[in-house]
């Protein structure tokens, strides 16, 4: 069992313990409170930052531009495994011993606000129009904003050219023709025409772009809304691939992808801007392309948009300075010259209208792919509802279950979990 | 959590040496009363600690198995409803947690067996030979002090259905290897086999020294009575073992209905949820934020260690 795990359990049971029970009926700390207004002129004292993986190791050195905007500031920024950094931040605000700002992945927003741990973001320094739709939609929580969107992710369809010319095959534009793809790159050598993640952990990052391009959604705002003709279409459509042998029916091992992408036995895959690198690296380096996914009957498609967001704690003691730090860092030449830094995406759509994101092409489809996202809902209870979409999407593609079964029992257990918003 | 407690069992555990002293309890021998005083002294420490420290939380964890906490409710802690028992009536109806349950049983029913022969087998047989012993030793026990992350990189490497060495090797003698971590029916077999593989060593240390304290006059005597190889193991040594070997099937079984890392690791729980263990799923309920019905669940894998405990106690005690 995991220790960080174990320390929340014990830190939350012992507080229950020294308290008296009885959930209030009126309303729950996830309310909303009015943001604190912020002050002119720069930053000053200690403002303290945590920030998981490449961003937390990055973000020290990067910020001493804003130290220098700021002489009366110290930036104090603590790097933190993504592993474990869900359970450090829930023990840091059981505790009340929180930092000041902290970078939170998308899928935790409704969670930790529902906590009341975040401050709601203060709308006369961020503009909702300033940012893409889909990661802004990840900050929302029952109608409030608790963060900034900091560097977004999105997925497109990455491919093999020679493979494709071979076959005499446009990218595709419609669901009919990524099938018509994924056949041709197959005739053209591939073992398998397209990759798509069969079950397991994440699974429905790959598929829910195809239920969103068909019009299904996960939840009306109140409660999950999984069952619908539009759900279960989207997902015949995606066992088809497995059963009519374009892709394999077991998970992949880490690394295997871009070996296997590289030397041509898959002909295409979709993900997420990371694997530009990790196929050069793997070998391949004019013979692919990303392209925006297809739509049901056009393109572009509805794709995946993750990434992380920033949030100032309700117990922080400089939440003025830690506004303006996340003020700071969704200016649009920051965010260019973080990408410069360490190839995060902005958030911004400004940012990608100039500079070093108009230069690589197959970054650059990125930014077209993300004015067509969707977010999944920032509710409480998300992650449990996508572990059990994995799980069902899992048994539809080996065919223990069918589709429409499948995603009945999808809404059965979601329905149960419930949303946990109150 | 609960299940750590479990592992202290006292003083008796090891070898069963206390139970029969315990037996004539309460009033004994003036050395009888000088001995409980000894114990009772050395214990304080880990008594004061174990108050300080753990307790706590134990019982407020087992508080919390009764409400409905979520990870929401952080702050508040005594904003949460008293539940009763809907956590666990909720956890026995939760066709995901009888899965795991019986993916658990499986693996202690077969794994704790299949662990104790092959590690018994492996003692027995570095109990005879003289030269290359403490290689052997070695070798045996390397797995057990080995990162659980390098030992899943090479057991995966093992397994692979294409290229690994165990379908290459079936593919020698004409057997079409199936992808062991991918299917349902093979995942959990293939995670016992290294579990126990991975265990042996430990088991086969205790089983080694358990060897040492058989009489060789016992075993020359049975000899010179005309008993075999095979009936001076079975009605000489193995009695004598006894104590040695409900000590191993104890913390064996133990850690096998705690097994975690093997699937965290090597499968993630999959291929659909065929490896996932109780403790995953409490694992995985901590992580969703349900506090109090993973409570719940630790506290049914605490009394199924109990109860295998306790069944094992009673199965292989010494005969007197």
């Amino acid at each position: 069992m995991s220790r960080q795990m174990t320390a929340v359990a014990a830190l939350a049971a012992t507080a229950l313990a020294l308290t008296a029970c009885g959930r209030d009926d009126e309303g729950s700390d996830g309310e909303a409170a009015p943001a604190e207004e912020i002050s002119e002129g720069p930053a000053t004292g200690n403002i303290e930052v945590w920030a998981m993986g490449t961003e937390g190791e990055g973000l020290g050195a990067f910020l001493a531009g804003f130290e220098e905007e700021n002489p009366d500031v110290t930036v104090e920024v603590t790097p933190v495994p993504w592993e474990g950094a869900h359970d450090r931040i829930a023990t840091a605000i059981a505790a009340g011993e929180t930092p000041d700002v902290s970078l939170i992945g998308t899928t935790w927003m409704g969670e930790f606000a529902e906590t009341g741990g975040l401050e709601p973001t203060p709308t006369d320094l961020f503009s909702e129009d300033d940012f893409f739709p889909g990661p802004w939609a990840s900050t929302v929580v029952d109608g409030t904003s608790y963060g900034v969107p900091w560097y977004v992710e999105t997925r497109a369809l990455f491919y093999r050219t020679d493979l494709a010319q071979q076959a005499g095959l446009e990218p595709p534009t419609t669901w009919d023709d990524l099938k018509t793809f994924a056949q041709g790159l197959q005739q053209a050598g591939a073992q398998q025409g397209i990759y798509l993640q069969p079950g397991q952990g994440g699974s429905w990052q790959t598929f829910m772009p195809f239920a969103w391009q068909n019009g299904a959604t996960l939840t009306d705002g109140d409660a999950y809304t999984l069952d619908s003709p539009e759900m279960i279409e989207a997902l015949e459509y995606y066992t088809s691939y497995f059963t009519e042998g374009l892709s394999q029916n077991t998970v992949l091992q880490p690394g295997a992808l871009e070996q296997m992408f590289a030397d041509g036995t898959i002909g295409s895959f979709i993900s997420g801007p990371w694997h530009i690198g990790l196929v050069r690296d793997a070998g391949a380096t004019d013979n692919f392309d990303v392209v925006p996914l297809p739509g049901r009957d056009e393109a572009p498609g509805a794709s995946f948009v993750g990434g992380g967001n920033l949030a100032v704690f309700t117990d922080s003691d400089n939440k003025d300075g830690a506004w303006k730090l996340i003020e700071y860092l969704t200016q649009v030449e920051v965010q260019q010259s973080w990408y410069e830094a360490i190839t995060d995406l902005p958030s911004m759509p400004a940012a990608w209208e100039d500079g070093p994101l108009t230069e690589d092409e197959l970054v650059a489809t990125f930014g077209e792919q993300l004015e067509h996202t969707e977010a999944p809902p920032a509710v409480p209870t998300w992650e449990q509802v996508a572990s059990v979409i994995d799980t069902d999407i899992e048994a539809a593609v080996r065919g223990t279950m069918s589709a429409a079964d499948a995603v009945a029992d999808m809404q059965s257990q979601a329905s149960s979990i419930g949303t946990g918003l109150q | 959590m609960p299940a750590v407690a479990t592992t202290r069992d006292g003083p008796d555990a090891p070898g069963g040496a206390g139970m029969s002293a315990r037996r004539g309890r309460p009033r004994g021998t003036p050395l009888q009363r000088r001995q409980a005083r000894t114990a009772w002294l050395l214990a304080v420490p880990f008594l004061l600690l174990f108050a300080a420290f753990t307790a706590g939380p134990v019982f407020a964890s087992l508080f919390m198995s009764f409400t409905d906490m979520r990870s929401t409710d952080l702050r508040t802690p005594l904003n949460v409803e008293l539940a009763g028992l809907d956590n666990y009536t909720q956890l026995f109806s939760d066709p995901l947690f009888r899965k795991v349950a019986v993916n658990t049983a499986i693996f202690v029913v077969v794994g704790v067996p299949l662990t104790m022969v092959l590690a018994l087998a492996a003692a027995v047989g570095l109990n005879g030979i003289q030269r290359l012993r403490g290689f052997f030793r070695l070798g045996y026990y390397l797995p057990v002090v080995t990162s659980i992350v390098a030992v899943a990189v090479v057991w995966r490497f093992l397994l692979q259905p294409d290229t690994g060495p165990i379908n290459q090797l079936l593919g020698v003698v004409g057997i079409d290897g199936p992808d062991w971590l991918g299917s349902t029916s093979l995942a959990l077999p293939s995670l016992i086999v290294m579990a126990a593989w991975r265990n042996l060593g430990t088991l086969m240390v205790i089983f080694l020294a358990g060897l040492q304290t058989v009489p060789r006059e016992m075993l020359e005597a049975a000899e010179v009575d005309g008993a075999g190889r095979w009936q001076r193991f079975r009605y000489v040594t193995l009695p004598l073992l006894r104590p040695t070997l409900l000590f191993g099937a104890v913390i064996t079984g133990i850690g096998y209905l705690q097994f975690f890392e093997e699937p965290y690791v090597m499968t993630r729980g999959g291929p659909l949820n065929s490896t996932r263990s109780v403790s995953f799923y409490i694992y995985d309920h901590f992580g969703f934020g349900n506090y109090g019905y993973a409570a719940a669940a630790s506290y049914v894998l605490f009394v199924a260690i109990v109860v295998l405990t306790a069944l094992q106690f009673r199965l292989l005690r010494p005969k007197t």
